[in-house]
């Protein structure tokens, strides 16, 4: 297990290395010079050399690349251009607010999910499980952007049940005003939702056609025991993959879902650090969806092993 | 549960069965009309082809029958048609008072629970018993079953467990409730030979233990004839022939019954001269065909007339309560099957200079690679899959290879074809050296050997048409071109007992056997010196075992063709091979003419296979050496006898401490036993045991 462990980490150190690697080469062929996006038009070429000069920006690329990632190495991801504070400060309050918006949706999406998925696979061919099965890949088929709009034109717009917008005052949490999660959550839910119960409709059905459930039911046990001692727990395990797969697909969500919503959480400060060629934040927040990504990956795969006795990690 | 039977009703009444499911692909008429009879205390065997129904009517019997499905007939079980009674009755009845075991034990216990609480669940659900107390009954249980270190047991996952222990673990759940009747639908197929014939002798012990009507479903006659009271032969859906275990196999009254007994190899003790398989020809009446009115056999059957197709014969009682359905029970004898033609074998010369020797070869799997540190598996030692072998394969003549699985039988053959690379060790072609893989060999040594594998279905490409399989071997390796190519694929189809008509067809589109019969054309194609054929014959019921057999058989004489033939069952290898190497943990344990070495002196691990193989002869008097546990796999090399620690005839210290030596046996000069007990003791040994002397096995050392 330890031995698992320092190798997986360590595999996550590598994966990191390289994904800063093509972060930092994206940003330097993205076009537009910083230096004059700070100065404005009217910049003089002397004082555009003294901006470059004072971000470090004349050094030559290696030499940037290898201060930069030794820097976030030790926790200082440097300063924001635009801000002109440390990008520590700055992302720390967005990614709270980026976890506690995917954490609720996560919530949302994957027990519904699964409690959809499972009473799918065991009702086979029944309307419910048709009605399921078409509005699960309506779901997956719709963006995020078009389902986004969708709910806000009738949950906001029409009903006015919800808030249109998430914008944050300055110094509250999401916390204060859950209310303005939900829409988001929902649009974020769609894709998660279904795709983890289709997965889990297709485990299920298969599980239900095995040996073991057979051997189950002529044991002489009662359908709710079959599903819940024998279905289930053979079921559920590839779902774990799937979730954490997921969660991929959900960090990219994110980006989309919070500027449809103008919710202030690391996927809007993505698209800021962008259009204002903040270069040291974009590669920060890039560099931290990354690392979240790898480190989901490892939790699927520990609880993956804890629930299933046929794979003792070594 | 309360019964209201009377003493003399049977247990389980089953009258005119039929079972149809409906699936998109068509009705499929799995039962068309059964009736039979189970009393408590009776063994009931039923055998018949795949494809007859037997399974299906053993579900039907747990009123377990999923899809959608037309039922017919009745099935009384103490007084009571489970064919309509409640969910929630089926249920009381299921799991309590009768009992089931399983084809596959691997895939038939739950993977991700332990095997004690699997079997607690069914006391749990059917008495009252506490949880403490379930947990006790089921340590009972598997000790019962032959379990040892039960609590122990409980506590593992199935996947911890060996095949034989998980087929036990299963039957300890059948036998938990004490149920009135067992049902089990083929319970020793797939399993090694050696744990068969243990699971078969814990089923004969049950018999007489426990109170209950036992229904035996199988495919293998042997063990029928061991288990069984009484037998019911299924074919297309009916039973065609039932009675008494020795009046079915002494005097069958229905041609199926016995073509089914002469397509099975002589039992591997009898001695005499060499028989021909009869073959009975064709395939087992379809399922999805309609029920006609006449006999459903008559068109495979060598007695079938006019009548046979024009009315459907009536059950009659030929006495002593066999029945069978044939018009003309009264003329079937043994010889209604005809032996399939044979040229007389030209006499096989055992000094011929061998067409391909291996010497000293040795194939570990999972050589430790170079790697990076926190990348690549973590690869431990490796697994001594073949640890030095010797062999040679005559011209013309067939080296059967024999063990259990795990002992090596599968990477020596792949290494001989070149699918995988030797760890270390020489193979000769023809004197000439071979390459480790069949990259490394020359074109004409590439197309000297050939393989057939267990397989069909998976080893032929199902996109492709049979053609495509046959033809590029000719254009490959022969040089002829589509129109030439075209028509000796054709040929050899005919030859192959198979039509011209089918090289068109898609592999799906035929059954297993003929499946396999392609393969072998395909393989005869290349005009090969040497096939290795690796468990050819294993996935193919007993009829279409014969016809292939027998059409090896013909192709070695017409051809001259060499054969390495690997299996696990003794009577197939006796029935093809001049030559016999028997495998155990990757080394040879003997190894020698056939009639060598399975006549004593063997060595002590051939002697317990032989004596393992359940012969189709309910008078065979049982053996009784058994192996327990299972082929080791092998990471460090033996410091003694690599059987040591199975080994039923072990004499001491010294088979622990010192490789055993290799002995001449005494009636050939290339029979040879690796044992510590010296080849005259062995003989005496192993014939004081088949007089049936107990005896006690010591050594002058």
């Amino acid at each position: 297990m330890v031995r698992f462990l320092v190798r997986r980490i360590s595999l996550i150190v590598v994966t990191l290395l390289v994904v800063s690697l093509a972060i930092f080469l994206v940003t330097e062929v993205l076009p537009g010079d910083v230096a004059s996006m700070i100065l404005g038009q009217g910049a003089t070429p002397s004082n555009l050399a003294a901006v470059r000069e004072q971000l470090g920006l004349d050094r030559p690329a290696p030499a940037r690349y290898l201060s930069w990632i030794a820097n976030a190495a030790q926790g200082d991801l440097g300063d924001s251009y635009v801000q002109r504070r440390p990008i520590v400060d700055i992302v720390k309050g967005r990614l709270g607010n980026s976890l506690i918006l995917a954490g609720f949706a996560f919530l949302m999406a994957v027990p519904t999910a699964i409690l959809l998925g499972v009473w799918a696979g065991i009702k086979r061919d029944s309307l419910g499980d048709q009605v399921i099965s078409i509005g699960s890949l309506v779901a997956i088929s719709l963006p995020e952007f078009v389902t986004g709009v969708l709910l806000m034109v009738v949950f906001a717009s029409t009903l006015h049940w919800l808030p249109s917008s998430s914008v944050l005052l300055p110094g509250t949490t999401p916390l204060d005003r859950p209310q303005i999660l939900i829409l988001p959550a929902l649009t974020l839910t769609g894709v998660l939702l279904a795709y983890v119960m289709r997965m889990t409709r297709a485990n299920v059905i298969e599980v239900m056609q095995s040996h073991y459930v057979r051997t189950a039911i002529l044991k002489g046990l009662p359908m709710r025991r079959v599903i819940f001692r024998h279905v289930l727990p053979n079921a559920l395990l590839p779902t774990i993959s799937i979730v954490a797969m997921n969660v991929g697909w959900m960090l990219g969500g994110l980006i989309i879902v919070e500027n449809v919503f103008s919710y202030p959480g690391i996927g809007r400060l993505l698209l800021t650090s962008i259009q204002g060629r903040d270069v040291p934040l974009l590669q920060a927040v890039a560099l931290l969806i990354a690392a979240t990504y790898a480190v989901s990956n490892l939790l699927a795969d520990l609880s993956y092993s804890i629930l299933n006795p046929r794979i003792r990690l070594s | 549960m309360t019964t209201t039977q009377t003493n003399n009703a049977p247990l389980m009444e089953v009258e005119n069965l039929s079972v149809t499911f409906f699936t998109p692909a068509g009705a499929v008429r799995a039962v068309r009309d059964v009736s039979l009879q189970v009393q408590r205390n009776e063994v009931l065997g039923i055998v018949g082809e795949s494809g007859c129904g037997k399974s299906t009517v053993g579900y039907a019997m747990m009123g377990y029958l999923p899809g959608t499905t037309r039922l017919g007939g009745s099935i009384r079980f103490e007084g009571q048609d489970i064919t309509n009674i409640s969910a929630t009755e089926l249920r009381k009845l299921r799991g309590n008072t009768i009992g089931m075991v399983y084809q596959d034990p691997t895939t038939s216990l739950n993977p991700v629970m332990r095997v004690g609480p699997q079997v607690e669940e069914v006391l749990r659900q059917h008495t009252r018993l506490s949880r403490e107390q379930a947990r006790n009954r089921t340590a009972e249980l598997f000790e019962s079953v032959g379990l040892a270190g039960p609590r122990r047991i409980g506590r593992r996952y199935p996947h911890e467990l060996s095949g034989g222990q998980q087929q036990r673990g299963l039957i300890a759940m059948a036998l938990a409730c004490d149920p009135h009747l067992l049902i089990m639908d083929e319970p020793t197929t797939g399993l090694d030979v050696t744990t068969e014939a243990t699971i078969l002798d814990l089923i004969l012990d049950l018999k007489d233990r426990v109170n209950a009507g036992i229904i035996l479903i199988t495919h293998n006659l042997g063990v029928v004839a061991r288990g069984a009271d009484r037998v019911a032969v299924m074919y297309a859906g009916h039973v065609v022939e039932q009675g008494p275990v020795r009046t079915i196999f002494k005097n069958p009254r229905h041609p199926y019954t016995a073509g089914l007994i002469s397509c099975v190899p002589q039992p591997v003790t009898h001695e005499g001269e060499d028989h021909v398989l009869r073959n009975i020809p064709g395939s087992v009446y379809s399922a999805q065909e309609e029920t006609k009115d006449a006999c459903l056999f008559a068109s495979r059957c060598p007695m079938a007339t006019a009548q046979c197709t024009a009315s459907a014969p009536p059950v009659v009682d030929a006495g002593d309560g066999h029945l069978s359905k044939c018009f003309y029970w009264e003329q079937v004898n043994s010889d209604v099957w005809s032996a399939a033609e044979t040229t007389q074998s030209q006499a096989k010369d055992p000094n011929a200079a061998p067409i391909l020797t291996v010497k000293g070869l040795h194939h570990f799997y999972g050589t430790p690679r170079r790697r990076f540190v926190f990348f690549g598996p973590i690869v431990g030692r490796p697994v001594r899959a073949v640890v030095n072998v010797d062999l040679a394969v005559k011209p013309g003549q067939t080296l059967g290879v024999v063990g259990e699985s795990g002992s090596g039988k599968t990477t020596l053959a792949r290494n001989v074809v070149g699918l995988i690379h030797r760890t270390s060790g020489d193979i000769k072609l023809q004197g000439e050296d071979l390459g480790p893989g069949v990259e490394d060999r020359a074109k004409g040594q590439r197309s000297a050997i050939r393989m057939v594998f267990q397989n069909p279905t998976s080893s032929l490409n199902p996109k492709l048409p049979v053609s495509h399989a046959l033809m590029r071997p000719l254009k490959k390796f022969q040089g002829l071109k589509g129109p030439e190519a075209r028509e000796r694929a054709a040929a050899l189809l005919q030859a192959v007992g198979l039509e011209p008509g089918h090289l068109d067809r898609l592999p799906g589109e035929l059954s297993g056997g003929q499946q396999q019969r392609v393969a072998l054309a395909a393989t005869f194609a290349g005009k090969a010196d040497l096939i290795v054929a690796d468990e050819a014959v294993s996935a193919l019921d007993v009829s279409v075992q014969a016809q292939v057999l027998n059409l090896l058989k013909q192709h070695q004489q017409e051809a001259g063709t060499s054969y390495i033939f690997i299996s696990h069952d003794l009577g197939v290898v006796r029935y093809v091979s001049d030559d016999i190497l028997v495998m155990y943990a990757g080394h040879v344990a003997e190894s020698g003419p056939r009639n060598s070495v399975l006549r004593p002196p063997s060595h002590p691990y051939t002697e317990a296979l032989l004596s393992a193989a359940p012969a189709p002869d309910p008078d065979a008097v049982p053996t009784r050496i058994r192996l327990p546990g299972t082929v080791p796999t092998l990471r460090q090399a033996f410091t003694g006898c690599f059987f040591a620690g199975r080994c039923p005839r072990k004499v001491g210290d010294i088979c622990d401490t010192t490789p055993p030596p290799a002995q001449q046996g005494p009636d050939a000069p290339s029979h040879v036993i690796y044992c510590h007990i010296p080849a005259e003791q062995l003989k005496e040994l192993q014939l004081q045991r088949s007089n049936g002397k107990q005896d006690e096995v010591s050594i002058s050392a």
